[in-house]
C-alpha cells in the first residue's frame, strides 16, 4: 500500500496543474471563511449587520467552515479527476500494468490517493476552524460542542471524491468527465432532489449520491431560517445519512472495479 | 528449448470483429520472435492480450512456465503501440516511476538512456521530445533492469533511417546476450535481418509460424529468359524437377526441387539447343512469402 501511494506521489510532486488548484484551493478556502469571519459579508442597511461574524465562536464556527469546505472541495474533486484521466489521455494505465502493476493495483491506488485528500481537507478544515475560532475569541474548552462536523467534512470529501473519481473511470476525457461531474453536483442532482422531495413523504431525495452527504453541511443561515419560519426539515437523521452514504461509496468502490477489471484498457 | 511464453488458443473480439482466432504457438527462449502481418491483422491485440491490457474472450497464456502474470510482467521490458508516458515529467522522472513499478532499474537510468541517445535530454520534459524521441525513451524504459524478456511493438516506429539501424543492432546485440525478443512489425525488411523465429497473423488467424529457415525453406526460384521465351518455357516444364514455370515480365521464374541448381538449368537448356541471355537465383525473400500468404 505504501508502495502504491509512493509511486502516486512520484506521479504529481512535480505536477504544476496539481499544486496550482491545491494551492487554489488552500487560498481561497481560507480568504472566504477570513471574508466571512471578519464581517465583510453584511446585510444592507443603516446597521450593516455582519451576516456570519457570530459565527465564527465555537460552537457555530464547526458548522460554518465545514460548510464553506463543502463549497470549495469541487475543486479538489476536479483535481482528482484531472489527476485520473490524464491516465487515460497519456495511456499511461496500460504502461503502469505493462511495467507490472496489477489492475486492481492501478485502482487501489487511485482510491488511495483520494483517501489522502480526503484527510487532508479534513486536516485543514480543523486547523481553520482552530485559527479562526481563537483569533475570535473563543476558548478551547468550547470546542467539543458540533465537533462531529468535521466527521461530516470528511464523509462528505470521501464521497465527492470518489464520486469524482468513479466518473473520471468511466468518461475518461477530462473535459467531459469535469462538465459532467459540476452538472450532476450543482444541477442536476438538485432538479432530482426537488422533483423526488415534492410530493413523497419519506424524503427520497435526499439519499441522492452527493445530496447525501451535502445534507450533513447546510448553510448555517439555512437552518437558523428553517427554524424562524417553522420549516425546519423532516427530512432524515444525520445517522441515517452518513450510513447512506458510507453505502454510495462502498457501491462506487465496487462498481468502479468491477469496470476496470472486466473491460479493455 | 525451453518456452518463455506459451500461448494457448486464444480468441478475441471486438463486437462483431474477430480480432484473434485461437492462435497457439510457443516462444522459445533465446530467440527473436517476429510477429508479422500486415496492419490490423491482430498483432497489437495479441501483444496487448499478453501485457493484460486487453482481455481475451478465450484461451490462456504463460509466461516463463506460469509465473504470476504481474511477477512476470515486471521481469519483462515492453513497449506497447504507442511510448506511453507522463507529458509534464522529464525522462528521468518518467524511468523513476517505471523502475518504482518494475521494482528494479532504479541505477540502471543512465545506462539505458546512453543506449538510446537520450542522456543529454533527460532532464527535458517529456512533451518537448520529438516522435523518433519518445520512441527513444519507450525502448530505454523498456531495457531498464536489464530484463531477460523484451516484447517490442513496431519498435522503429517513428525513427529516422540512422535510428532504424540503430535499433536493429540493438536488437541483435540484446540476443547475442542470450535476451529473448518478441517483436511485432509490419516491416518485413527488419524482422527478415534479425528475426530467428517468425509468426504470420492474418485477420486474426495465424497463418504460420516456426523458425525462419524452415518457414522460408525451400522457396528460392529459378529466374531465366532466351530470345525464344515461349519455346522455352514449353521445354523448360518438361525438365525433371521444375514444378511450374510462370512468364512474368519477360522472365521465366522457375518453382523448383531442391536439389535443381541454376547449373542444371543452364545445362538442360543448352541440351536443348537453347541460349540463356539470363540466369539468376532469387532467395525468396520475407516479403514475397508474405504477400503470397497475406492476399
Amino acid at each position: 500500500m505504501k508502495s502504491l501511494l509512493a509511486i502516486e506521489w512520484l506521479k504529481v510532486k512535480k505536477y504544476t496543474t496539481f499544486w496550482v488548484l491545491a494551492g487554489l484551493f488552500t487560498v481561497l478556502l481560507f480568504a472566504w471563511n477570513y471574508m466571512n469571519s471578519s464581517g465583510l459579508l453584511k446585510l444592507a442597511g443603516p446597521n450593516n449587520i455582519g451576516l456570519l461574524t457570530n459565527a465564527y465562536k465555537f460552537p457555530e464556527i464547526w458548522d460554518n467552515v465545514a460548510h464553506w469546505t463543502k463549497f470549495f472541495s469541487g475543486l479538489v474533486a476536479i483535481v482528482i479527476i484531472i489527476l485520473t484521466t490524464n491516465e487515460y489521455q497519456y495511456r499511461t494505465n496500460r504502461q503502469n500494468v505493462i511495467d507490472g502493476w496489477s489492475r486492481s493495483q492501478f485502482y487501489n491506488a487511485k482510491w488511495l490517493l483520494v483517501l489522502v485528500m480526503t484527510v487532508l481537507i479534513t486536516v485543514y478544515t480543523f486547523l481553520l476552524v482552530l485559527i479562526f475560532a481563537l483569533t475570535n475569541g473563543s476558548s478551547m474548552s468550547d470546542m467539543g460542542a458540533h465537533a462531529e462536523k468535521l466527521l461530516y467534512v470528511m464523509v462528505m470529501a470521501l464521497d465527492y471524491f470518489s464520486f469524482a473519481l468513479t466518473l473520471s473511470f468511466f468518461f475518461k476525457r477530462s473535459g467531459m468527465t469535469i462538465v459532467i461531474f459540476l452538472l450532476y453536483t450543482y444541477i442536476i442532482e438538485i432538479i432530482f432532489q426537488q422533483l423526488l422531495n415534492w410530493k413523497i413523504a419519506w424524503k427520497p431525495g435526499n439519499y441522492l449520491p452527493l445530496q447525501c452527504s451535502a445534507e450533513l453541511l447546510p448553510f448555517p443561515l439555512l437552518k437558523t431560517l428553517k427554524s424562524i419560519t417553522g420549516l425546519a426539515a423532516s427530512g432524515p437523521t444525520d445517522t441515517v445519512l452518513v450510513i447512506t452514504t458510507i453505502a454510495w461509496i462502498i457501491i462506487y468502490y465496487f462498481i468502479g472495479r468491477a469496470k476496470l477489471l472486466r473491460s479493455d484498457w | 528449448m525451453k518456452a518463455v511464453l506459451s500461448i494457448n488458443n486464444i480468441s478475441k473480439s471486438y463486437g462483431p470483429i474477430q480480432a484473434l482466432k485461437g492462435v497457439s504457438f510457443d516462444v522459445p527462449e533465446g530467440s527473436v520472435f517476429g510477429i508479422l502481418g500486415p496492419n490490423g491483422s491482430g498483432k497489437t491485440t495479441l501483444l496487448g492480450t499478453l501485457l493484460n491490457v486487453l482481455q481475451a474472450d478465450s484461451g490462456s497464456y504463460e509466461w516463463f512456465g506460469g509465473m504470476p502474470p504481474e511477477a512476470a510482467r515486471r521481469q519483462i521490458g515492453s513497449l506497447l503501440e504507442t511510448p506511453n508516458f507522463y507529458h509534464y515529467l522529464s525522462a528521468v522522472d518518467n524511468l523513476d516511476i517505471a523502475a518504482a513499478i518494475k521494482q528494479r532499474g532504479y541505477d540502471d537510468k543512465t545506462r539505458v538512456l546512453e543506449k538510446v541517445n537520450l542522456l543529454e535530454r533527460k532532464d527535458s520534459k517529456f512533451q518537448s521530445y520529438s516522435l523518433g524521441m519518445k520512441q527513444r525513451l519507450a525502448i530505454a524504459s523498456a531495457l531498464l533492469g536489464q530484463p531477460k524478456v523484451l516484447v517490442f511493438d513496431e519498435p522503429t516506429n517513428g525513427l529516422d533511417p540512422a535510428g532504424i539501424a540503430e535499433i536493429r543492432e540493438l536488437i541483435r546485440q540484446l540476443n547475442k546476450e542470450g535476451n529473448t525478443i518478441i517483436m511485432a512489425s509490419h516491416l518485413l525488411d527488419e524482422v527478415e535481418k534479425v528475426c530467428t523465429h517468425v509468426a504470420i497473423l492474418k485477420r486474426g488467424d495465424l497463418l504460420l509460424h516456426g523458425p525462419v529457415d524452415e518457414v522460408l525453406r525451400s522457396e528460392d526460384v529459378i529466374e531465366i529468359k532466351a530470345a525464344d521465351i515461349h519455346t522455352l518455357q514449353t521445354i523448360i516444364t518438361e525438365m525433371p524437377g521444375i514444378r511450374q514455370a510462370k512468364l512474368s515480365e519477360g522472365t521465366l521464374q522457375l518453382a523448383c526441387a531442391d536439389t535443381i541448381s541454376p547449373q542444371q538449368v543452364n545445362e538442360y537448356c543448352i541440351s536443348k539447343g537453347i541460349v540463356l541471355s539470363h540466369l539468376l537465383l532469387k532467395k525468396k525473400s520475407l516479403e514475397t512469402k508474405f504477400m503470397e500468404l497475406t492476399n
